[in-house]
């Protein structure tokens, strides 16, 4: 069994006034392929910035690489590769595509360091990998809204991360591309042994691809392999509707009568 | 015309306003991509009341402008983090707090001191060898440390979040930024005057923002600009006999409406559909 790398231990993190994930009691593995999901509010985004060290936790534990989270450093930030939830980007920013993907390396390059010419290559290599490598020199704010979310990909890519959360990355982006994002997440993957997170609300394309899936909503609801998660008691606790589980896809049921 | 370069005076202040422009516009890309405009303005103030407070006291000007500035951006620094209160709003009661104080400063002085009205309008003309020592110094701090943690502070600019979260330690960098901005609004005051500083941390800024796309001609351009300005604007107050800091910023503002008008920005949203 491979070393526990993200380990929940009843832990409670929330904002003033409001409990975001209560009690989450949850184990991740190094290498292993985990998808989040979980209905909107229910604290998938959350989980991302608590493991990425942004929050202490009200209750319980959070240890990520051994360290508790509220103690986690640059260096081990670093090594976690983060798409953020698509926000909201000022478009006469002025940076370059090149630009924003070459910050992916800063943080592994720690203070008092310059970008070498290897950090480049690592970056250009990240943009082809999202097939964006012919718009390096293009300013980011002049991209289409799934491009840029493109160029976040391949920021993530550049920190070469040993753990990568990705917040909805396929969200706005077209579906060949959606194709080949996932075709590349599942390589690195494959490949390089990365342990992956991945939020969504696709639960039809998430299913194919994990080892595990975590179904949140506040609590942790359940997390194990996807046929033992999608079932139909379950996802409508989470859900509030009657979900049923066809040979490829998941309706509601309601609309499945129809 | 060219003999007025001989001048050691003219030497002077020809030097301190190239610094100036260099740090104030380097500093203002910064604090233009991060959001801290009006923050830098609160501070010239605060800067100023600790200037008044000095010579109430009949002390050297310059420590307790760095204590008052940095003590200003610091509790602004705090005040964005926690997030409680619009910034705008708790620097609108910061900023004319401390102009109340520079206020009862003066008022507290027996007679008029022609010296503090040089700092709140600036007189790089009259800029005396220690002083010019003094900016050079601060100068080279500014543009040193900003030129070391580069990276970082355009991570931070474009976002902290994402900074913090990706390994570098952006709260960290973000009160290195505002330690900075005081320190250039100190270095700017003999020069531009507290009033004037700020113009001369944005303008170049948001001048270099219209015309480019990229983070590093971005700040190639503000420091040109900056210093283009700051000098142009010594010599055409020392040709037409003109107070120096309007000059330089009524420079500096028509750089600005004509880099508006050719604006690859704006003429993007132009063509309809
Ligand atoms: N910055 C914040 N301040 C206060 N409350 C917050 C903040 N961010 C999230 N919350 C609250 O925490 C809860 C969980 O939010 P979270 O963003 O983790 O949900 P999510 O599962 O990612 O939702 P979505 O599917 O919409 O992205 C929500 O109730 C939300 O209101
Ligand atoms: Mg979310």
């Amino acid at each position: 069994m491979a070393k526990t790398i993200i380990h929940f231990s009843h832990a409670t993190f929330g904002f003033p006034g409001v409990i975001a994930l209560k009690d989450v009691s949850l184990e991740i593995a190094e290498g292993e392929f985990v998808g989040v999901i979980g209905p909107n509010g229910s604290g998938k985004t959350t989980l991302c910035r608590a493991i990425l060290g942004l929050m202490r936790p009200l209750e319980g534990s959070l240890q990520i690489f051994d360290c508790a989270c509220e103690e986690l450093r640059c260096h081990h930030r670093a090594r976690i590769g983060y798409l953020p939830q698509k926000g909201a980007l000022d478009r006469n920013f002025p940076i370059t595509v090149l630009e924003a993907v070459m910050m992916g390396r800063y943080g592994a390059l720690g203070l008092f360091r310059r970008p070498t010419k290897q950090d480049r290559e690592i970056a250009l290599e990240a943009l082809s990998n999202v097939g964006m490598q012919d718009h390096r020199n293009a300013a980011l704010g002049l991209l289409s809204g799934g491009q840029q979310q493109r160029v976040f990909i391949a920021r993530a890519l550049a920190q070469q991360p040993q753990v990568l959360l990705l917040d909805e990355p396929t969200t706005g982006i077209d579906i060949t591309t959606q194709h080949s994002v996932l075709d590349l997440i599942r390589r690195l993957h494959r490949d390089l042994g990365l342990t992956v997170l991945l939020i969504t609300h696709d639960i039809n394309m998430i299913r194919s691809l994990v080892d595990r899936l975590v179904l949140l909503k506040t609590r942790l609801f359940a997390a194990g392999p996807p046929e033992e998660v999608l079932r139909p008691d379950l996802l409508s606790q989470v859900y509030g509707k009657d979900l049923v589980i066809t040979e490829k896809d998941l309706v509601i049921v309601e609309d499945y009568h129809h | 015309m060219l003999e007025m370069l001989s001048y050691d005076f003219m030497q002077r202040s020809l030097v301190a306003a190239a610094l100036v422009g260099a740090v104030c516009s380097v500093i203002g890309v910064f604090v233009v991509l991060r959001g801290l405009a009006f923050v830098g303005a609160g501070t010239a103030h605060a800067a100023f009341a600790g200037v008044t407070l000095a010579y109430l006291l009949g002390l050297p000007p310059l420590p307790l402008a760095v204590i008052f500035g940095l003590a200003t951006v610091w509790v602004t620094g705090v005040m964005e983090e926690k997030g409680q209160m619009k910034l705008d709003v708790s620097i609108g009661i910061l900023y004319t707090a401390t102009m109340a104080l520079a206020i009862l400063f003066i008022g507290l002085m027996k007679g008029y001191n022609a010296e503090v009205y040089g700092y709140l309008f600036g007189s790089v003309l009259s800029v005396t060898p220690e002083e010019l020592r003094a900016i050079l110094a601060l100068s080279f701090l500014v543009l040193g440390v900003l030129l070391v943690f580069s990276k970082e502070l355009y991570f931070i600019a474009f976002d902290q979040e994402m900074a913090e979260a990706s390994g570098v330690p952006a709260r960290r960098i973000f009160y290195l930024l505002l330690t900075l901005v005081a320190l250039t609004v100190v270095v700017s005051l003999k020069t531009v005057g507290a009033i004037l500083v700020f113009a001369m941390v944005l303008i170049p800024a948001s001048t270099a923002y219209q015309l480019t796309h990229s983070l590093f001609h971005m700040t190639a351009y503000a420091v040109s600009i900056g210093i283009v300005c700051a000098v142009g604007g010594v010599l055409l107050s020392y040709v037409w006999d003109l107070p120096s800091g309007p000059a330089i910023v009524l420079l500096a503002t028509t750089l600005f409406f004509l880099s508006v008008l050719v604006s690859p920005k704006r003429l993007r949203r132009a063509p309809a559909v």
